[in-house]
């Protein structure tokens, strides 16, 4: 008897969650626990998020505290940053990273900065979640990563979520830093049918509220031969390649950075030294960004740790093109870093 | 025995749904008023509550496709 | 609404602090920086943007405020700062780049903060102006008091966050009033050649609030506009717009050698130049008399001066303190 209640709990304590209702629940418990925190952006009230990462909030919080705006990202992003300022915890959401070109100054000039300039006497406690990825064809100006542009901008923390169970407790992290965060959620990893979702990153979320501690890198899968560093969709890429080699014979380690600043450079260091072998996987452009910054990470601390050329696996520097058979040919997959492996092999 | 249905008061025409993701295994003591599964239509979610308290039963998996008012599962 | 004696006593004061203060910080600038003008060099390196003439603008609308209010401005700062009540030491040891300035010499001269005084700027124009519709989001959220008044200068009307901050004051009806200090140059380029009206209180309407224009840069006048838009502010009644006509009496930027002026223009301004002429006013009217005057500019002065002592005397900061503060 005993025992089949223990299942059963164990059962209904491991509700699985999409990555969108993974955030808004996160979102929601803290906005009932703490009056300062409101939400704001475009579509985020009765529709609840393009993406669904706001469903329920104006239901039960109401449109004070739960506000769509106008197009305004200029506008509604530096008020963030002014509520933020003046003791307020807003949660604002920039619908596509893509289109930070319009709002660039006030997130990286100002939120960004304006801890430092004041000499940390003003903090800008806020959340900037914002969706990012490609593989559905919506084209070069809705289908960016843009990681390498935000984590390359000092002053903000960059949070990137693989799955849902990180996404929830990342989201409870971010609300209560009380620095600039910004959040990252891949379109594909939602769970929204429409954007065709990967299933890997629906998982298991405790129902009370946790932390995943910001700044903190995780080993997905145990492996001795060679390292796959990745973040977002990288990270189901390279558990399926992983998969793919472990029946050759080749014991890949997964390590999901999940925050690119701060970088978990030691976390990284101490599997390269341990497999020798260092592929890095990003859906943002290749150069000048997040592979380069991981291998330069390992050839500056101990370039001996290195058995083999480091690889990277990338998107090519090219606007992403529209037509399904070019986006996905420039597209990162399971496939490349199995052919990166080769290479390093030769 | 209440049957979980996909809900017939969302949308108005014979546009088919598709189960998107269940948030519990089958087998599991759900709650009365818990959100146990998404589904999709066209372009628009809808999490989908439990009817009643008890065992689920899922009789539909991810990504089948079903009309209006198809049974989906059955909590017991 | 007509400024109290005291009131104007007030304005006065400030106006005579803040023209001192800029005078004695091109003093300060100026050094190393001759014969050659090397912007990096001496004890005030980088650039500097003095609001001399301007002060009126500054005292008329800060004379309404408690240090509740938030108030935002951008790369003219130094008249707002002091009209708010930022720390005088404080911010001239900021300037100095000081390990005693508001933010231990992070900032800067456009990067001022006091928090006490809900004081901020920054170096780009029109910044300001969207964070001060949040704060007054903050207050209606938390339920708490407060205006904001966000500065800009009459060439940032046509940046995109002017805009965007107008239109998101007035769908959430926020209490941020809007100044726009017209002293006619952005830079070198004047107001008839960049802005397509040639008022901007005619792009409040636009806004769906009312707008205001001010001629004469003069405090009084200044006073009694803002006063009004304030109290009904104070009371719910939503943003507002107010262009004040003033004049740069410097360059954009100490070192601006300024050929882009017409001939005659300096000169007529100088003649122009707000505070002898409120001077004047208060002591015809009685609120002043020479001796008090002196002793008022004396004081003033005498402010300053310990101001500029403190920042001499402070250190700096130790060159690995730059790495501190990126995060709270």
């Amino acid at each position: 008897m005993a025992e089949a209640e223990t299942i059963t709990a164990a059962k209904t304590a491991h509700k699985r969650l999409t990555i969108a209702r993974a955030m808004a629940d996160a979102i929601a418990h803290e906005m009932r626990t703490d009056e300062r925190v409101f939400v704001m952006g475009e579509d985020i009230g009765p529709l609840g998020g393009v993406f669904g990462n706001t469903r329920g909030l104006i239901e039960e919080f109401g449109p004070e505290r739960v506000r769509d705006t106008p197009i305004s990202e200029t506008g509604f992003i530096g008020a963030a940053v002014g509520a933020a300022m003046d003791g307020m915890r807003p949660v604002v959401e920039l619908m596509f990273a893509d289109f930070v070109g319009v709002c660039l100054d006030i997130i990286y000039n100002a939120a960004a900065k304006n801890c430092y300039f004041s000499g940390g006497n003003v903090h800008v406690p806020m959340v900037l979640m914002t969706s990012t990825g490609a593989g559905y064809s919506d084209g070069g100006q809705h289908s960016q990563c843009m990681y390498g542009t935000f984590a390359h901008l000092p002053g903000m923390k960059v949070v990137v979520p693989s799955n849902s169970y990180d996404a929830k407790g990342l989201m409870t992290a971010a609300i209560r830093d009380p620095n600039p965060v910004i959040y990252m959620f891949h379109k594909r990893l939602q769970g929204m049918g429409w954007l065709g979702t990967e299933k890997g990153a629906t998982v298991a979320c405790p129902e009370e509220p946790y932390t995943v501690e910001i700044g903190k890198a995780k080993t997905v899968r145990e492996g001795v031969d060679i390292t796959i560093v990745s973040l977002g969709m990288g990270v189901h890429w390279a558990l399926q390649a992983a998969e793919k080699l472990a029946s050759d014979g080749v014991s890949a380690e997964v390590v999901d950075l999940r925050s690119l600043v701060p970088l978990d450079r030691d976390h990284v260091f101490a599997s390269v030294k341990k497999t020798g072998r260092l592929i890095v996987v990003d859906e943002d452009y290749k150069s000048y960004g997040i592979t380069g910054e991981i291998i330069a990470t390992i050839a500056e601390r101990d370039i001996s740790v290195l058995k083999a050329s480091p690889q990277r696996v990338a998107f090519p520097d090219i606007p992403i093109p529209y037509s399904r058979s070019m986006e996905y040919w420039a597209l990162p997959s399971a496939d490349k870093i199995i052919a990166a492996y080769q290479r390093m092999e030769r | 025995m209440a049957d979980v249905r996909i809900p017939t008061d969302l949308w108005d025409d014979d546009t088919q749904a598709v189960i998107t993701s269940w948030a519990y295994d089958d087998g599991t003591v759900v709650k009365e008023g818990d959100m146990i599964v998404e589904i999709m239509v066209e372009k628009s979610q809808f999490e989908i509550a439990a009817p009643a308290s008890g065992t689920l039963h899922i009789r539909e998996s991810e990504d089948a496709v079903l009309d209006r008012g198809a049974v989906i599962a059955t909590i017991e | 609404m007509k400024p109290t004696i005291e009131q104007q006593l007030w304005m006065y004061k400030h106006m005579v602090t803040s023209r001192y203060l800029e005078e004695s910080l091109l003093a300060v600038y100026m050094e190393g920086k001759t014969p050659v003008f090397n912007m990096g060099e001496g004890p005030i390196p980088g650039e500097m943007h003095l609001s001399n003439g301007q002060e009126p603008c500054a005292v008329g609308v800060c004379a309404h405020l408690t240090p509740t209010d938030v108030v935002t401005s951008y790369h003219r700062p130094h008249h707002v700062a002091v009209a708010k009540g930022v720390d005088l030491n404080r911010m001239v040891a900021e300037i100095m780049g000081k390990k005693t300035g508001l933010s231990g010499g992070r900032g800067g001269h456009m990067h001022l903060f006091d928090p006490t005084v809900n004081f901020s700027c920054a170096g780009i124009v029109a910044q300001g102006l969207a964070p001060a519709v949040g704060a007054m989001l903050s207050r209606h959220l938390q339920k708490k008091p407060g205006v904001a008044v966000a500065y800009l200068g009459e060439g940032a009307t046509n940046a995109g966050a002017f805009h965007e901050s107008l239109n998101l004051a007035a769908v959430w009806n926020l209490p941020v009033l809007f100044v726009v200090e017209d002293n006619s140059w952005g830079i070198s380029v004047s107001k008839a050649q960049s802005t397509a009206v040639p008022r901007n209180d005619a792009r409040a309407a636009g806004y769906g609030m009312p707008g205001v224009y001010v001629p004469g840069n003069d405090a009084d006048a200044i006073f009694d506009a803002a006063g009004e838009i304030i109290e009904r502010m104070r009371k719910g009644g939503g943003p507002a717009l107010m262009e004040l006509e003033t004049y740069r009496l410097a360059g954009h930027f100490v070192g601006d050698a300024e050929g882009y002026r017409p001939e005659g223009e300096k000169e007529a301004l100088q003649a122009k130049d707000p505070i002898p002429a409120y001077s004047k006013r208060l002591i015809e009217t009685g609120a002043l008399t020479d001796d008090s005057d002196r002793e008022l500019v004396q004081a003033a002065h005498a402010k300053v001066d310990a101001a500029i002592a403190f920042g001499r005397e402070s250190s700096y900061p130790d060159p690995e303190e730059a790495m501190q503060h990126v995060f709270a």
